[in-house]
């Protein structure tokens, strides 16, 4: 009996040092990621743990033999066929608005081809920490980095981290996301955030002028993440300030298409290789010159085509 | 006679915990804040509106921790402290610390002041104990975020979290009771 009770005491500041111990090494690791360089070491083994969190999304055995798999997959694929559907009616809508801008501009390089990836949303937390969704399309998927995240309502946000099977996207609605935004009547351009309330606070607005009440807000393209004319939201009056109803929350359907980022390469990237203008006179007089600048521009011109590339 | 026969049956499920093992309970408690942890991964809404989840592995660290302190809560609170982060996008560690946090203070208070199980102590600690997890996690998201976060979506969990306890208690009832005091009347 003593010798029992002797363990039991010996066994109880045991578990107490570990507990200390469990709770001090908790609270470096959150003070580690303090550090960006740190984090970058943390942020892969999170990746991972993210994957095996998408994988749950999986249908099990009793699914696949009842018929359930099947039936689901069939109903997603009608539903993306309706997602696919509602995206160009919102994309002609925006027509007008790009048709536009595109009339004011000359040269202007074709719309490339859209490309993307329909995702199931596997994680969507409506916690206090940063607001971001997991969903279960990852590098293996063909999600590149920089993609961003739409539904039916409009933009949703963009991937901040991938993994093989998942990504996670950060959503518009974010107090740490910010989307440069247009009004699609007034023009008007502003950085947008999400705010604590769920709408959008549009900030760095113009001196002059401001956005139309009940006018749709749509990407400007500025900053080369969002390509110009995705639908954000509405403007909205909260409290005599002009605001913005995030139009991704009408088309909750579980799913989000990640498409990829609009990413021009810079000219330092490509190069033209100019001829020494001294040789080139001396050789071919003014005929090799021209040829020349034409065989830069033809080699500089397929790559500055494709902005959906990288 | 329904009654009677309802009565009877709730007498032999409460007999069978009675009899059940603090393994076999931990591996229940385990698979039910599992299961709510999974259920819970995306939005449940009833009738148009959106449900508010409880963080199960709370309240299963709360019930742990009025048992003692042991190695095998520990471990798996820790697990699911990681599960959380990653699916609340949390920085990493925080929901374990927080969680064993709870444990330990939970098992603290049952050591210092609740070891005849006083019904007062046994209402007034898991309110007192929720709050402050609350108020860590609220601390954490406004670190992680750089802004103060709101605090109602907090409150309304910590509500639901509470009523899941009340309805969930003795499931996390490992069995074991910190024995009274040597030289103290029981």
């Amino acid at each position: 009996m003593a010798r029992l009770r002797g363990k039991r005491l010996k066994a109880r500041p045991v578990r107490r040092y570990a507990l200390i111990v469990a709770l001090v090494v908790l609270f470096a690791v959150l003070l580690a990621q303090t550090s960006p360089r740190l984090r970058a070491w943390i942020d892969p083994a999170r990746t991972v743990a993210a994957d095996q969190l998408a994988s749950s999304a999986r249908p099990g055995l009793w699914d696949r033999i009842s018929g359930k798999a099947a039936r689901d997959e069939r109903i997603r694929e009608l539903e993306a066929e309706v997602r696919e559907l509602t995206r160009y009616r919102s994309v002609a809508i925006s027509m007008a608005a790009r048709l536009e801008a595109y009339e004011d501009m000359l040269n202007v390089m074709g719309e490339p081809p859209v490309r993307g990836v329909t995702a199931r949303i596997t994680s969507e937390t409506n916690g206090p920490f940063r607001e971001a969704i997991l969903v279960n399309a990852g590098t293996l998927q063909g999600v590149q980095p920089g993609a961003y995240a739409e539904n039916e309502g409009g933009l949703v946000g963009r991937v901040v981290q991938i993994g093989e099977r998942s990504s996670r996207v950060l959503l518009v609605a974010d107090f740490n996301s910010r989307v440069p935004v247009m009004g699609e009547a007034s023009g008007m351009r502003a950085i947008l955030f999400g705010d604590r309330d769920d709408l959008g606070t549009l900030t760095d607005l113009p001196e002059r002028g401001s956005f139309i009440l009940g006018e749709r807000v749509l990407t400007s393209g500025e900053g080369g993440i969002f390509p110009r004319g995705i639908v954000v939201g509405e403007v909205v009056e909260r409290g005599g300030a002009l605001r913005v109803e995030f139009g991704m929350n009408r088309g909750r359907g579980g799913f989000v298409r990640l498409m990829p980022s609009m990413q021009i390469p810079r000219p330092e990237e490509f190069p033209a290789e100019l001829p020494d203008p001294d040789s080139a006179i001396e050789t071919d007089g003014e005929a090799g010159v021209e040829e020349g600048a034409e065989t830069a521009a033809s080699d500089a011109l397929p790559d500055a085509g494709a902005p959906g590339g990288g | 006679m329904a009654r009677r026969r309802k009565s009877e049956r709730l007498s032999a499920i409460s007999g069978i915990w009675a009899e059940t093992g603090p393994t076999s309970r931990f591996l229940i408690g385990t698979l039910i804040v599992a299961a709510i942890g999974l259920i819970g991964l995306t939005p449940k809404t009833l009738f148009d509106t959106e449900l508010v989840w409880p963080y199960a592995s709370l309240v299963a660290a709360i019930g742990w921790g009025r048992s003692g302190l042991g190695f095998r809560p520990m471990v798996v609170l820790v697990v699911f402290g990681l599960a959380q982060d990653v699916s609340a996008y949390a920085p990493l560690g925080c929901f374990g610390f927080i969680n064993l946090a709870a444990f330990g203070a939970s098992s603290l208070i049952a050591r210092s002041f609740d070891r005849e199980r006083n019904p007062l102590i046994s209402t007034v600690a898991p309110v007192v104990l929720y709050a402050v997890s609350f108020v860590l996690v609220w601390l954490f998201a406004s670190f992680s975020g750089n802004h103060l976060v709101q605090l109602s979506p907090l409150v309304n969990v910590f509500v639901v979290t509470y009523l899941l306890h009340i309805l969930t208690a003795p499931v996390f009832d490992l069995g074991r009771r910190v024995g009274p005091l040597a030289g103290s009347m029981s």
